[in-house]
C-alpha cells in the first residue's frame, strides 16, 4: 500500500454529556489522509457534527486524541521535544483548518471584502491590499467579484455560502471542514455551492463534509465513513457503502436516503 | 379652601430662579459624569463576568491532560474569582435603593475614610459634596449597564464566535472585531435610556447637598413656605430634559435599524 501523509489521526474520540449518560461520540477512529474528500454520513443525532466540530475543539472532546500536526489537540498542554509543557495554542491550529457552517456565519455588520480580509490582515499579519488582492482572485473564482462591497443580507443563500467557502480559504488551510454546507439552502442553490465544494476537491484539498447530500459523497467523496448513535459504524469507498452495505443500521439508513 | 396651585405663587418664585438654572446645569453635569463613570465601570465589570480566568482549571484535568468529567476538582475548576467579584458586585448594587448607595458613599467613604478636597467650581458647585455624589450614582449606574452590556454581548450568536474562532481569531479579537461592534449597536438605545434613567435619578443626591433641581426646591420652599409650585416648576424641568431625550434616542433608533433592512 502506498504510504500517504496523514493529516490528522483520530483515536477513540469520546465525546460525553451528563457524565457519560449521553455518548455523543463513543471511540471513534479514524485517519485522514492529505487530499482525502472524506463525508460522514449518517442520521441526525448520529454524533457527525459533533465530530466534525471536536475536529478544531468547537466541542471539547471528553477523551481520546486528535493528533493534528504532530500535536494532540485535545490535551490542553503537552511536553515537548525538550520535555517541557507548552500550553496549546488552539488559535494557531484553527488557523490551519477553515470550517464552513450550515447556517454560514458571515459577519453582517462587514462587507464581503472586509468578511473576507479581517482574519488574514487581523490574525496573520498579511498587509491588507495583498489581502484584497487575493480576497478578490478568490472572489472570481467563485462568481461574486461584483458583490464585493455588499454586505451579507443583500446576498442570496447560496451566494452567501460561497463566501463562507471562499472567506475559510483565505488562511490557506491545510483541511476544510464543511458542517452540513447545504441544508439551510433552497433547492435550486445547492448545485452552485457543490460545485464550488468539487472543484476544491480536484485542487487536491483535504476536506471532511459532513452532509446529507448522497450524490455528492457518491461522486465527490473518496472515503465515507457512516456513523448513528455517537459510533463509527462502517467506513470505506463510496462504492463499498453505497452498493454493498454491510452494517444492517447502513442498510437502513440507505433505504431511506436512496 | 385655598385652590392647589395659586398662580401669584410662581411670581414669587422669580428672585430664585437663578437657583434653578445653577440646578439645571448641576443636574446635567451629574448625568454627564455619571454615565461616563458608569460606562467605564460597567465595560470593565462586564468583561469581568464574562472572563475565562479559571486559576484552579487544572484541578479539573486528568493525568493526561483531557478534561475530567465529575468530582471536587471539576467543581473547583470552575471557580471564577474576576466573574465571582463582578456578580457579587451587580447584584448588591442592583438590590439595594440608591439613597441608601449615596448615603454610604458620602457619610461613609467620604466622610470617614477619604478626605475631598472642599472648594467650589463653576462659581457655584461644592466638590465635596458633587464628587460623592457622582461616584455613587456612576457605581449604581455602572453595575445596571454592565447587565446591558452582558445581555446585548450575550444576544449575539454564538455562531459569530464560532466562526472568528474558526479562522483562528483569539478571544480578543473576536470581542474586538467581531462581537462587540454588532453588540454596542444593539444596545445603544438602552445605553441611551439609563442616561434618561439618570437624569431623574440624579434628584437623590440633594439628600446630600449637591445643589441640583430639587435643592433649589427645598431652598425657595426654607425661604418662602411655598412647597407645590417650586415643585411644578421642578416637574416641568425635568421633563423638558428628559422628553426630549429620550425622542431623540428613538429617532436614532429608528434610524439606525434602517440599515437592518434591505
Amino acid at each position: 500500500m502506498e504510504t500517504r501523509d496523514k493529516i490528522i489521526q483520530v483515536t477513540d474520540l469520546e465525546k460525553h454529556y451528563n457524565f457519560g449518560a449521553i455518548k455523543a461520540l463513543d471511540k471513534v477512529t479514524v485517519d485522514i489522509d492529505k487530499g482525502d474528500v472524506m463525508v460522514v454520513i449518517g442520521p441526525s443525532g448520529s454524533g457527525k457534527s459533533t465530530f466534525l466540530r471536536s475536529l478544531n475543539l468547537l466541542e471539547e472532546p471528553t477523551g481520546g486524541a486528535i493528533i493534528f500536526d504532530g500535536v494532540d489537540i485535545t490535551k490542553k498542554k503537552y511536553k515537548d521535544e525538550n520535555g517541557k509543557w507548552v500550553k496549546i495554542n488552539m488559535d494557531l491550529h484553527r488557523q490551519k483548518m477553515g470550517m464552513v457552517f450550515q447556517h454560514f456565519n458571515l459577519f453582517p455588520h462587514k462587507t464581503i471584502m472586509e468578511n473576507m480580509i479581517i482574519a488574514p490582515v487581523k490574525v496573520k499579519k498579511v498587509p491588507e491590499e495583498e489581502a484584497k488582492k487575493k480576497a478578490l482572485e478568490l472572489l472570481k473564482r467563485v462568481g461574486l467579484e461584483d458583490r464585493a462591497d455588499a454586505y451579507p443580507i443583500q446576498l442570496s443563500g447560496g451566494q452567501k455560502q460561497r463566501i463562507a467557502i471562499v472567506r475559510a480559504l483565505m488562511m490557506e488551510p491545510e483541511v476544510m471542514l464543511f458542517d452540513e454546507p447545504t441544508s439551510a439552502l433552497d433547492p435550486e442553490m445547492v448545485g452552485e455551492v457543490l460545485d464550488v465544494m468539487k472543484q476544491l476537491a480536484d485542487e487536491g484539498m483535504t476536506m471532511v463534509v459532513v452532509t446529507h447530500e448522497m450524490g455528492f459523497a457518491r461522486e465527490v467523496g473518496n472515503r465515507v465513513l457512516f456513523m448513528a448513535d455517537g459510533k463509527l459504524l462502517e467506513q470505506g469507498t463510496p462504492e463499498d457503502i453505497f452498493e454493498k452495505p454491510q452494517h444492517p443500521r447502513l442498510q437502513e439508513f440507505l433505504s431511506k436516503v436512496l | 379652601m385655598d385652590s392647589f396651585v395659586q398662580l401669584e405663587n410662581f411670581g414669587r418664585l422669580a428672585p430664585y430662579s437663578q437657583l434653578f438654572i445653577q440646578g439645571i446645569i448641576v443636574t446635567v453635569m451629574l448625568s454627564v459624569f455619571t454615565v461616563a463613570i458608569g460606562f467605564v465601570l460597567a465595560i470593565i465589570l462586564s468583561a469581568m463576568r464574562m472572563s475565562d480566568c479559571y486559576p484552579l482549571a487544572f484541578l479539573g484535568l486528568d493525568k493526561e491532560g483531557h478534561q475530567r468529567e465529575k468530582g471536587f476538582g471539576v467543581t473547583l475548576s470552575k471557580f471564577n474569582p474576576l466573574s465571582l467579584i463582578a456578580t457579587a458586585y451587580v447584584e448588591i448594587l442592583r438590590s439595594t435603593p440608591v439613597i441608601v448607595q449615596v448615603a454610604i458613599i458620602y457619610y461613609g467613604v467620604f466622610g470617614a475614610l477619604i478626605e475631598l478636597p472642599s472648594f467650589t467650581f463653576f462659581g457655584f458647585i461644592k466638590f465635596e459634596r458633587f464628587f460623592p455624589g457622582v461616584v455613587a450614582l456612576g457605581m449604581n449606574s455602572g453595575a445596571y449597564l454592565c447587565e446591558i452590556m452582558r445581555s446585548g454581548i450575550q444576544s449575539i450568536d454564538s455562531g459569530q464566535s464560532e466562526a472568528a474562532r474558526s479562522l483562528g481569531m483569539n478571544w480578543v479579537q473576536n470581542m474586538r472585531y467581531i462581537i462587540l461592534p454588532q453588540a454596542i449597536k444593539n444596545i445603544l438605545p438602552a445605553i441611551a435610556n439609563e442616561f434618561v434613567v439618570i437624569i431623574k435619578e440624579s434628584a437623590i443626591t440633594y439628600t446630600i447637598g449637591v445643589q441640583d433641581i430639587m435643592s433649589a426646591v427645598n431652598a425657595v420652599r426654607g425661604a418662602t413656605f411655598i412647597i407645590i409650585e417650586p415643585l411644578l416648576v421642578a416637574t416641568a424641568i425635568y421633563f423638558c430634559l428628559c422628553f426630549p431625550a429620550s425622542k431623540l434616542i428613538a429617532h436614532f433608533e429608528r434610524r439606525m435599524s434602517r440599515g437592518d433592512k434591505r
